[in-house]
């Protein structure tokens, strides 16, 4: 019956089978855009977190990047250097002659991408719009009392605090300067109702008015951000006509696109991704240093565990988690370990304090302090996690890890996934019943926010209540003006802490970007903006 | 007729505030908070700011109050603002959906044009090597994994043999078209834009093909059996009696009784392409409704989350009811 049917001949079904195959080949991609990509820096990045691209209003990962390079800040911190800070938009700074406050000289000569000045009016307005709107970057500066002029090429930040640190708060890229006449046309206020007056959130979020290298031209949620050159910019003709900043979420999908040449630099490939690299002659690895930290945070509330409440026992922990180990064999030694939560790079911390002061596997000693704890034979305790990896390392493989580690001296893990919600709920309130794997950036690169929130928020998390000695220790070591003596402060806040052992901080990854040699300077910066986008500079050939 | 659909629109409206009510209720007994999700260490530590969030979103509310609330907006369209995005709700899907609506309708084009030609094929040439091979695509295509199909695409098409262009909806320097309908190849053959309606046809080769894949599967089989059913009846053997041809027989008698079931199976499968696109769009960076859904579900961002159930359920009621209304056109002893 089938060949009395056969009313189709094969050579019409391979015809048909064809159309497939045959679409794929007519839409070959064409080079036509061969010549705009000379002049076209694109970064293959995941910016699904971008939810807003104004200043006043950042709070998340991978914005600052753009931001950085459309606005800029009155002081800044060049990459590898995070404990001195340099001229931006102000050449001099100096504290008032009250002492309340800072003095900056603004450079003269900045133009807007409008190709207007920039005045001291502007610089006010910016940051009364950042402290009336409310927005959690005006949490940072709530130090901040007022921003007065005086004259017209300087203005004072008078402080609440004069002692407490500002300048490197201030260099992140929430606090830079806006074009008041631009922005206010376009809806945005720096009035005190500005938390409703303000309808500015959506001009601002595809186009931008600031003083850097670059102008925003467009944002498509979960696409790209395009940033055009600023022909007015007052540090020298940014070397790109355009950056597009490409949405790729799926790592594997960025190796290809940085092999193939579809991009110039790939941020999210995980270890295996990066090993594939090596020996693509086209490719480079770059590293990304960061001030991020992965940590386990123990509770210490004897109702929760009665263990985990003795110091000696958390102790035990702290000696019997193998660091090495983590940071070797499952990230591929791509980062490094502080003692606590000062990351490596800032004032008081470096990889040779940290061997010193920090934990390390001592499985004996580890034994020791569970015998003079009173568990010989060990406890137990859970491990809370949430489904989610950093730098290609899931928790649950920590988690994993470390609890492979601890049953070495009797102590028994339960491994206990959440998602991400309850896990930051739970913590954040203090309902954790034992140790939380999880994860902080700070919003700028200041010890002081650090270090406050091991011994504020963080002591809260986990039922501390923390000695009068060590928060005084956190304001002595922040307000402190001598360099040298600073420093000291932070290693004696840092061996307090330690003692403490309610936070383990096991690794701060070192990234690897994937850049492609059609580019030569790619300047990354560990100081919250991830790469200085005004100094990334095109190959000469 | 019109009365038949009169009915089935009451209902549709009825379902559909029923599913809100359902995920409301599903939603808020999962214990986390949405408000500490967003926000960043310090905001979350500050209780001020976190009541001024929660009381922005009205999380402070009791459950029902909110659910008044939901109700009284949707009467005004408004979907309310999402938490994640802090956009109105609306406007996101707005933003999100026509990258997703492009996708699926192609795959679902593709599948049809490919699967439909394919189970005929096979059942009119039973046990030949055309049967064979149908049976293969359509095992590879409901069995292997989404993200697979994805990736080894990708990797040979894109990475190996530099053919089809990479992850995204055009190229990586390319400007979308402007913005009429969001749909690209639309809005740039609307705008004459040749170059980028050929960038956006090849942007969706994969991903289509991988979205399509399952889809094409089932397709392809049931099609088959439904005609195999078919062939056997006694109307089959009277048109072959009568003396008509093959080719008559198959596409006159035999397929409009054949399509039926497809009709059905078509119709749920397209709802389910619009709205289970999540591995494809994220292996592909594609600014869809899937990547936006799994991220509104993963923050407990409420608003997000009951808009777009209620706008997944008015699809797929709606599909349902072109599904009845065309069954009653294509059997009309549905409507007696």
């Amino acid at each position: 019956m089938a060949d009395r049917l056969g009313w189709i001949d094969r050579r019409r079904l391979l015809q048909l089978l064809g159309v497939t195959g045959g679409a794929l080949a007519a839409n070959l991609p064409s080079r036509v855009f061969a010549q705009a990509r000379k002049n076209t820096l694109v970064l293959g990045i995941d910016i699904s977190d971008t939810i807003t691209l104004d200043p006043a209003r950042l709070a998340q990962y991978t914005s600052p990047m753009t931001v950085s390079a459309a606005y800029d800040s009155l002081v800044t911190m060049k990459p590898g250097d995070y404990i001195n800070l340099s001229p931006s938009l102000a050449t001099k700074w100096a504290r008032t002659p009250d002492g309340k406050g800072w003095r900056f000289t603004l450079r003269e000569g900045v133009k807007f991408s409008t190709g207007n000045p920039m005045t001291v009016e502007d610089v006010k307005w910016s940051f009364d719009r950042i402290i009336n709107l409310g927005d959690q970057p005006s949490q940072y500066i709530a130090n901040v009392d007022r921003v007065e002029i005086v004259d017209k090429s300087t203005i004072d930040i008078i402080l609440k605090q004069p002692a407490e640190p500002l300048l490197t708060i201030i260099a992140a890229p929430e606090f830079v300067v806006l074009e008041r006449k631009v922005a206010e046309a376009n809806g945005a206020s720096a009035a005190k109702d500005a938390k409703t007056a303000d309808k500015a959130a959506q001009w601002i979020n595809t186009n931008s008015c600031g003083t850097g290298a670059y102008r925003i031209a467009a944002w498509e949620r979960n696409q790209q951000i395009q940033l055009v050159r600023n022909e007015h910019y007052w540090g020298g003709k940014p070397p790109f006509e355009r950056i597009v900043i490409r949405h790729i979420s799926d790592g594997a999908a960025q190796l290809l696109a940085v092999r193939r040449g579809d991009i110039d630099a790939a941020f999210n490939l995980i270890p295996e991704q990066i090993a594939s690299l090596k020996g693509d002659a086209n490719v480079r690895l770059a590293p990304l240093a960061s001030l991020d930290f992965v940590y386990m945070a123990l509770t210490q509330e004897p109702e929760f565990n009665k263990a985990l409440a003795v110091k000696e026992a958390r102790q035990a922990i702290g000696y019997a988690i193998d660091y090495d180990g983590i940071i070797k064999s499952m990230l591929g030694g791509a980062a490094l370990r502080p003692a606590h939560f000062l990351p490596i790079g800032v004032s008081g911390s470096t990889e040779e304090i940290a061997r010193q002061i920090g934990f390390k596997q001592d499985l004996a000693r580890a034994k020791d302090l569970l015998a003079k704890a009173g568990f010989k034979d060990g406890f137990e305790f859970e491990i809370s996690y949430g489904n989610a990896a950093v730098q290609g390392v899931t928790y649950q493989d920590l988690g994993l890890k470390i609890q492979s580690d601890l049953a070495r001296v009797g102590i028994k893990v339960n491994l206990r996934p959440l998602d991400q919600v309850n896990l930051r709920t739970e913590y954040t309130t203090g309902k954790s019943k034992g140790g939380v794997l999880t994860f902080w950036n700070p919003p700028a690169v200041e010890n002081q926010l650090w270090a406050a929130a091991v011994v504020q928020r963080v002591a809260k998390r986990v039922h501390w209540t923390t000695p009068e000695d060590i928060v005084k220790l956190v304001s002595q070591a922040a307000t402190e003006a001598d360099p040298k003596k600073q420093a000291e402060l932070w290693v004696e806040w840092q061996k307090q802490a330690v003692d403490q052992a309610n936070h383990f901080v096991l690794f701060q990854p070192v990234y690897q970007i994937a850049v492609r040699n059609t580019v030569k300077d790619f300047p990354l910066t560990a100081a919250g903006w991830m790469l200085d986008l005004h100094d990334v500079t095109p190959s000469a050939s | 007729m019109p009365q038949y659909i009169l009915s089935r629109l009451v209902l549709l409206f009825v379902m559909a505030l029923l599913a809100t009510l359902v995920i409301f209720l599903l939603a808020n007994m999962v214990p986390g908070d949405p408000v500490l999700a967003q926000l960043g260490d310090l905001a979350a530590s500050n209780k001020e700011f976190v009541a001024e969030w929660r009381a922005k979103w009205g999380l402070d509310l009791p459950l029902w109050q909110r659910y008044l609330i939901f109700l009284q907006q949707l009467s005004h369209g408004d979907l309310g603002i999402s938490i994640a995005s802090q956009r109105p709700v609306l406007q996101d899907v707005r933003d999100f959906a026509p990258a997703t609506l492009e996708l699926a309708s192609v795959s679902f084009a593709l599948s049809l044009i490919v699967g439909i030609p394919l189970g005929i094929m096979a059942a009119v040439r039973r046990d030949s090597w055309i049967d064979h091979l149908a049976r293969l695509i359509s095992l590879i295509g409901v069995s292997s994994p989404t993200f697979w199909l994805a990736f080894i695409l990708l990797a040979v098409f894109y990475g190996g043999l530099q053919i089809a262009p990479g992850p995204g909806r055009i190229d990586s320097i390319g400007l979308p078209p402007p913005s009429v309908t969001g749909l690209y190849l639309l809005d740039s053959a609307l705008a004459g834009d040749w170059a980028t309606f050929r960038d956006a046809a090849a942007h969706l080769v994969l991903p289509s093909i991988v979205l399509a894949a399952a889809t094409l599967g089932l397709i392809t089989r049931t099609t088959r059996a439904s005609m195999l059913e078919c062939m056997q009846q006694d109307y089959v053997r009277v048109a072959r009696a009568k003396g008509l041809r093959s080719r008559r027989i198959v596409i006159g008698h035999i397929l409009p009784n054949a399509l039926i079931p497809i009709v059905t199976l078509g119709g749920l499968a397209y709802a389910n392409l619009l709205t289970g696109a999540v591995l494809t769009e994220t292996i592909f960076s594609w600014p869809g409704l899937g990547r936006y859904t799994f991220r509104s579900a993963v923050s407990l961002d409420f608003p997000a989350i009951m808009g777009i159930t209620l706008i997944v359920a008015v699809v797929y009621l709606i599909i349902n009811l072109v599904i009845d209304v065309s069954y009653a056109l294509l059997d009309p002893r549905v409507v007696r």
